[in-house]
C-alpha cells in the first residue's frame, strides 16, 4: 500500500512552527544543532618543516611546491598513486636524492630548524640523525649481531656494543626470536625478521627521526602486523614518517596522513579525520578508490 | 574502488530505503486505523512486522559483509555507518507502529481518540517529522537534517499534555481508564518514534558532513 495519505507531506513543506531546539532523546532532554569542534590529536613540536619544496629530475617537477610541517613522536604517512612524488619527498628529508645526479631541490627543508640543504648540513651526518628503511629488506651479509654491530663501529661507537645489540634488537621486538642465534648471518632470517633486523640497525645510530618506504609490501600480513606494531612503539621514541600505497595501513597506524597527487599536497591533516571526512574532493575520491 | 562496490553500495542505499517507506506507510496505517476505527488496517500493520524485521536483517548482513570485503572509507564509510544506524531506527519506528495498531484494535468501538484532538495534532506533527527525517536520508538533504530534529518539541509538549488530558479525562469518567491507558501508550509510541525520526536526522547530518552532533549540551565543553 502506498503511503499517499493526505497527512503525509513533501520534505519541501516549510516548517511554520517556532520551536525550541532541543530534539531528540526523551521529554525535556535539551539539546542544540551545531557542529562541534574536531578532534586533533595533542600537538608535539614541529621537526620536520617542508616550505615550498619542489624536487626535480632535470626538468621534471617530482614535488611541486609541498608545504608541510611533521610533528615529533608522531608517525606521519604520506600516501597517493604511483608516481604522485611520495618516495621521492620522502629520501628528500634524509637527502637521499643527491645520489640520484639529475635530482636537485628548490624550496626549504629544515630539520630541527635547521636547512639540510644548505651548504653547511654534511649529508652523512643527516642520515645519521634520519634513518632509513627501505621497501625490501635488506640487511647487510653478515650476522645478525654485525648487522646492528657494523655500523655503530664505524661511526665510532665506543660503549658496550652487546648492550647496543640487545637494545636494538628489544626496540624492533625482534630479541626473544634472536638472541640464541645472534652470530648466524642475517640472510637465513624470514623476511619480516630481516625487515625488523634494518629497522634495528637504523635505530642502533639512535637516530631522531626514522623514513620508511613501504617497508610492508614485500611482507605477509603477519609480518605485517608485527611491524605495525613496531611502528606504533617506535613513536614513542622516534618520529616516523611512512610512505605506503596500503590505505588501510596508513589509516591503521598514523596519526597524520598527507595525500600526493602529481607532485603536489593534496590534502594533510589528522589521519582519522582525512579517512572519514577528507574536505578535499581528490582526497575522497582517492580513498574510495574513485581516483582518475 | 570497482563499479562492482558502488552498485552495492547504491543497491544497500536502496535497500534502506524501501525499508523506510515500509515503515513510513506502517505509521500511516496505523494513524489511518486508528483514526477510523479499522481492525482490518491495524491487523495488516500488524501482520507486516515482520517484513521489516527481515529487511532489518538482510541490510544488517549486507553491511557488515560491505565493511569487512571493501574496508570503505570517507564517504563510503560514512554512508554504511549512517544506513547501519538508520537500520535500527527504522526497525524501531516499525515496532512503534506495530504498538499504536495493537492499540487502534483496542479502542475500536470506544470513540476515545476523538476525545483527544491533541493525539491526532500529534500523529499528524509525528508521520510529518518521519517523512522529513526519511526524506532527508533519500536526498542526502542537509537543511533538512538540520531542521527535522526541531519538530521534536512540539511532539514532547503535545505528550505532556496528553498525559494531563487523560488524567483529568479518567479522574472525571474512571469507567474509561482502560481506553485512557491505551490513549497514552499511543501517544508514548508516537513520541518514541519522533525521536527514532530525530536520529535519523542527525544520522544524514553526520552522513553529508561527518559531525557526531548528538548530545551536544550533555557532553563535557572543551
Amino acid at each position: 500500500m502506498a503511503a499517499t495519505q493526505e497527512n503525509m507531506v513533501s520534505a519541501d513543506e516549510p516548517m511554520s512552527r517556532s520551536v525550541a531546539e532541543r530534539p531528540g532523546g526523551s521529554v525535556g532532554v535539551s539539546f542544540s544543532i551545531r557542529p562541534r569542534a574536531r578532534t586533533h590529536t595533542p600537538l608535539t613540536p614541529v621537526i620536520i618543516q617542508c616550505r615550498n619544496l619542489t624536487i626535480r629530475y632535470g626538468s621534471f617537477a617530482a614535488v611541486r611546491d609541498v608545504t608541510l610541517d611533521i610533528r615529533e613522536r608522531e608517525v606521519t604517512a604520506l600516501i597517493g598513486p604511483s608516481g604522485c612524488g611520495k618516495s621521492t619527498l620522502l629520501r628528500a628529508v634524509n637527502r637521499m636524492n643527491d645520489l640520484i645526479p639529475s635530482a636537485r631541490a628548490e624550496g626549504q627543508l629544515l630539520y630541527r630548524e635547521q636547512d639540510i640543504y644548505s651548504p653547511q648540513c654534511d649529508p652523512v651526518e643527516i642520515r645519521m640523525r634520519i634513518g632509513m628503511v627501505f621497501q625490501k629488506p635488506n640487511p647487510f651479509p653478515k650476522s645478525i649481531y654485525n648487522n646492528i654491530a657494523w655500523g655503530a663501529r664505524i661511526n665510532g661507537y665506543r660503549e658496550n656494543m652487546k648492550t647496543l645489540v640487545e637494545q636494538s634488537l628489544r626496540q624492533a621486538a625482534l630479541w626473544d626470536e634472536v638472541k640464541d642465534k645472534l652470530h648466524s648471518p642475517a640472510l637465513e632470517l624470514s623476511g619480516g625478521q630481516q625487515q625488523r633486523l634494518c629497522i634495528a640497525r637504523a635505530v642502533a645510530l639512535q637516530p631522531d627521526v626514522l623514513l620508511m618506504d613501504e617497508p610492508c609490501s614485500a611482507l605477509d600480513p603477519i609480518a605485517t602486523a608485527r611491524i605495525e606494531e613496531l611502528i606504533d612503539d617506535l613513536k614513542k621514541k622516534y618520529t616516523v614518517i611512512l610512505v605506503t600505497h596500503n590505505m588501510q595501513q596508513a589509516a591503521r597506524v598514523s596519526d597524520r596522513t598527507a595525500l600526493l597527487y602529481m607532485g603536489e599536497l593534496v590534502e594533510y591533516d589528522d589521519t582519522a579525520v582525512l579517512f572519514t571526512n577528507p574536505q578535499n574532493p581528490r582526497t575522497q575520491d582517492y580513498i574510495t578508490g574513485r581516483f582518475g | 574502488m570497482t563499479a562492482h562496490f558502488v552498485n552495492l553500495l547504491d543497491d544497500v542505499r536502496r535497500r534502506s530505503l524501501a525499508m523506510a517507506r515500509l515503515a513510513q506507510d506502517m505509521l500511516e496505517e496505523a494513524c489511518q486505523a486508528l483514526l477510523h476505527s479499522d481492525k482490518t488496517l491495524a491487523q495488516r500493520v500488524v501482520d507486516r512486522d515482520g517484513e521489516v524485521d527481515q529487511a532489518e536483517v538482510e541490510v544488517e548482513s549486507e553491511v557488515i559483509r560491505l565493511m569487512a570485503l571493501h574496508q570503505p572509507m570517507g564517504s563510503d564509510l560514512r554512508l554504511l555507518c549512517t544506513v547501519l544506524k538508520v537500520n535500527n531506527d527504522l526497525e524501531r519506528i516499525a515496532d512503534c507502529a506495530v504498538n499504536i495498531a495493537q492499540r487502534a484494535m483496542h479502542l475500536v468501538g470506544t470513540g476515545a481518540v476523538q476525545d483527544y484532538p491533541e493525539l491526532l495534532a500529534m500523529m499528524t506533527d509525528t508521520r510529518r517529522m518521519l517523512n522529513h527525517a526519511v526524506e532527508a536520508f533519500a536526498r542526502q538533504d542537509l537543511t533538512t537534517a538540520q531542521a527535522t530534529p526541531k519538530e521534536d518539541q512540539p511532539i514532547d509538549d503535545r505528550y505532556v499534555t496528553i498525559i494531563r488530558n487523560v488524567i483529568e479525562q479518567v479522574g472525571r469518567h474512571p469507567e474509561q481508564a482502560a481506553a485512557g491507558l491505551d490513549v497514552l501508550s499511543v501517544a508514548k509510541n508516537l513520541e518514541r518514534l519522533a525521536d527514532h525520526a530525530s536520529n535519523i536526522a542527525e544520522n544524514v547530518i553526520f552522513l553529508v558532513t561527518g559531525e557526531i552532533i548528538r548530545h551536544q549540551n550533555d557532553l563535557p565543553q572543551d
